[in-house]
């Protein structure tokens, strides 16, 4: 299958450098899946699961918030937060998740209740990824 | 002249001795703060790399300027996100970013955005316009913090507050090598010539406007954490270099006082051997 560049870049430093098959990542439109020979294209990214391809592998990642760009033959992902299946810590996940549902609960203003489910949905999302096969 | 001239010697090795105690001190907590820290600028330095090229690549075939941030508006006033230190007795290291911030800003109406005590200090003396002063500590800002100035920063742009936005920070180039640097965040322009400019056309979904409004916010937070993080790591640089130079000299210093101490003290024995020898010949 033809292949891209791919660069999946946060600020905890380089997740991926090299060549792929495909990528598929949740937008905040919904999910979108970019094959090589794309035209250029930009979007702004949700929270979600990612699945990149690459050498016939296909590996599962949370993926939350930040940027997808194909630029030529680049595509470039520059995320507020991107784990490999196998690096999510389960653990804190489960503790993440009880935390912001207590949050939600006791949330008063409308900035607090925005964040507490930002959160939640971050822990959910990392935690459905992580327990999928 | 002798008795009093070792004793103010005596004091001064003292002194000196002292103050080469503290930078010392100073040297070593700073270069073991700085391996943390140039690890943290080191791995956030390919997330700065990419994020500032995707940006620039975008503008370069951008043709659709329906969200504000893509707009160049006249420039009535310019906001300048400076990073200094907190704390002097790094070199030139605050210096040189406010020279640069000073050479950047001759000319405009400006407001200001301080991180970093030092830089809190040095505009709020100079009576420029401040959009906070909260942000006193280089050193303990997370990305949440970051997060707030870009929600700050992006708010007063879309407002029309302010028509550019600027960061002045600190490269970290080398353990000895710190260069500072100014980079224009907002509007997101073009930084290559016309000449070499293509125009592919890039589809934005759902919409360049709704890409835009949901990107920069998260583009500014991260210019801000990885400004502030190769910010840190050169101040730290800064002040290590600075702090081994000044314990180097204060042991210069050192020897050649105890040289003269000694000197003095044998010119004082001789002068009293040549004394009770001249009142036993008498």
């Amino acid at each position: 299958m033809a292949s891209f560049h791919l660069q999946i870049v946060t600020a905890d430093g380089l997740c991926f450098d090299g060549d792929a098959e495909s990528i598929l990542v949740r937008t905040i439109d919904g999910d979108v899946c970019i094959l090589a020979r794309h035209i250029d294209y930009v979007t702004a990214l949700g929270y979600g699961e990612a699945r990149v391809t690459a050498d016939g592998k296909t590996r599962r990642a949370a993926c939350m918030g930040g940027m997808l760009a194909v630029t030529g033959d680049r595509v470039r992902v520059v995320a507020s937060a991107f784990e490999w299946q196998e690096n999510i810590d389960v653990a804190r996940a489960q503790n993440a998740l009880e935390r912001a549902q207590a949050a939600l609960e006791a949330a008063d203003t409308k900035d607090e209740k925005g964040f507490a489910s930002a959160a939640l949905k971050r822990a959910q999302i990392r935690l459905r990824v992580a327990q999928q096969k | 002249m002798a008795g009093a001239s070792m004793k103010d010697i005596k004091l001064r090795v003292k002194s000196v001795q002292s103050t080469m105690q503290i930078t010392k001190a100073m040297e070593l907590v700073a270069s073991s703060k700085l391996r943390r820290a140039k690890e943290n600028a080191e791995r956030r330095r390919p997330f700065f790399n990419i994020l500032h090229d995707t940006l620039t690549d975008i503008a370069v075939s951008n043709r659709d300027f329906s969200s504000p941030y893509l707009l160049q508006r006249p420039v009535k006033k310019s906001c300048y996100v400076v990073i200094a230190g907190d704390r002097g007795l790094a070199g030139g290291y605050n210096a040189n970013v406010f020279r640069l911030a000073a050479a950047s800003m001759a000319g405009k109406t400006c407001m200001v955005l301080p991180v970093g005590k030092k830089a809190v200090e040095y505009f709020s003396r100079h009576g420029f316009e401040l959009v906070s002063q909260r942000y006193v500590s280089v050193e303990t800002l997370g990305h949440s913090d970051c997060e707030d100035i870009a929600s700050v920063l992006t708010e007063g742009y879309r407002s029309g507050d302010f028509d550019e936005l600027f960061v002045v920070y600190t490269n970290f180039v080398s353990m000895l090598t710190q260069d500072p640097a100014v980079i224009k965040v907002l509007p997101i322009h073009d930084v290559r010539g016309e000449k070499e400019k293509k125009a592919p056309l890039i589809l934005y979904e759902p919409s360049c406007s709704a890409v835009y409004d949901a990107i920069v916010p998260q583009y500014v937070t991260g210019i801000l954490f990885c400004a502030a993080s190769e910010s840190l790591a050169s101040e730290l640089g800064a002040r290590r270099t600075a702090m081994d130079a000044a314990s180097k000299n204060a042991a210069e210093m050192i020897d050649d006082l105890s040289l003269r101490y000694n000197r003095a003290r044998q010119g004082a024995i001789t002068q009293e051997i040549t004394e009770i020898v001249a009142g036993a010949e008498q």
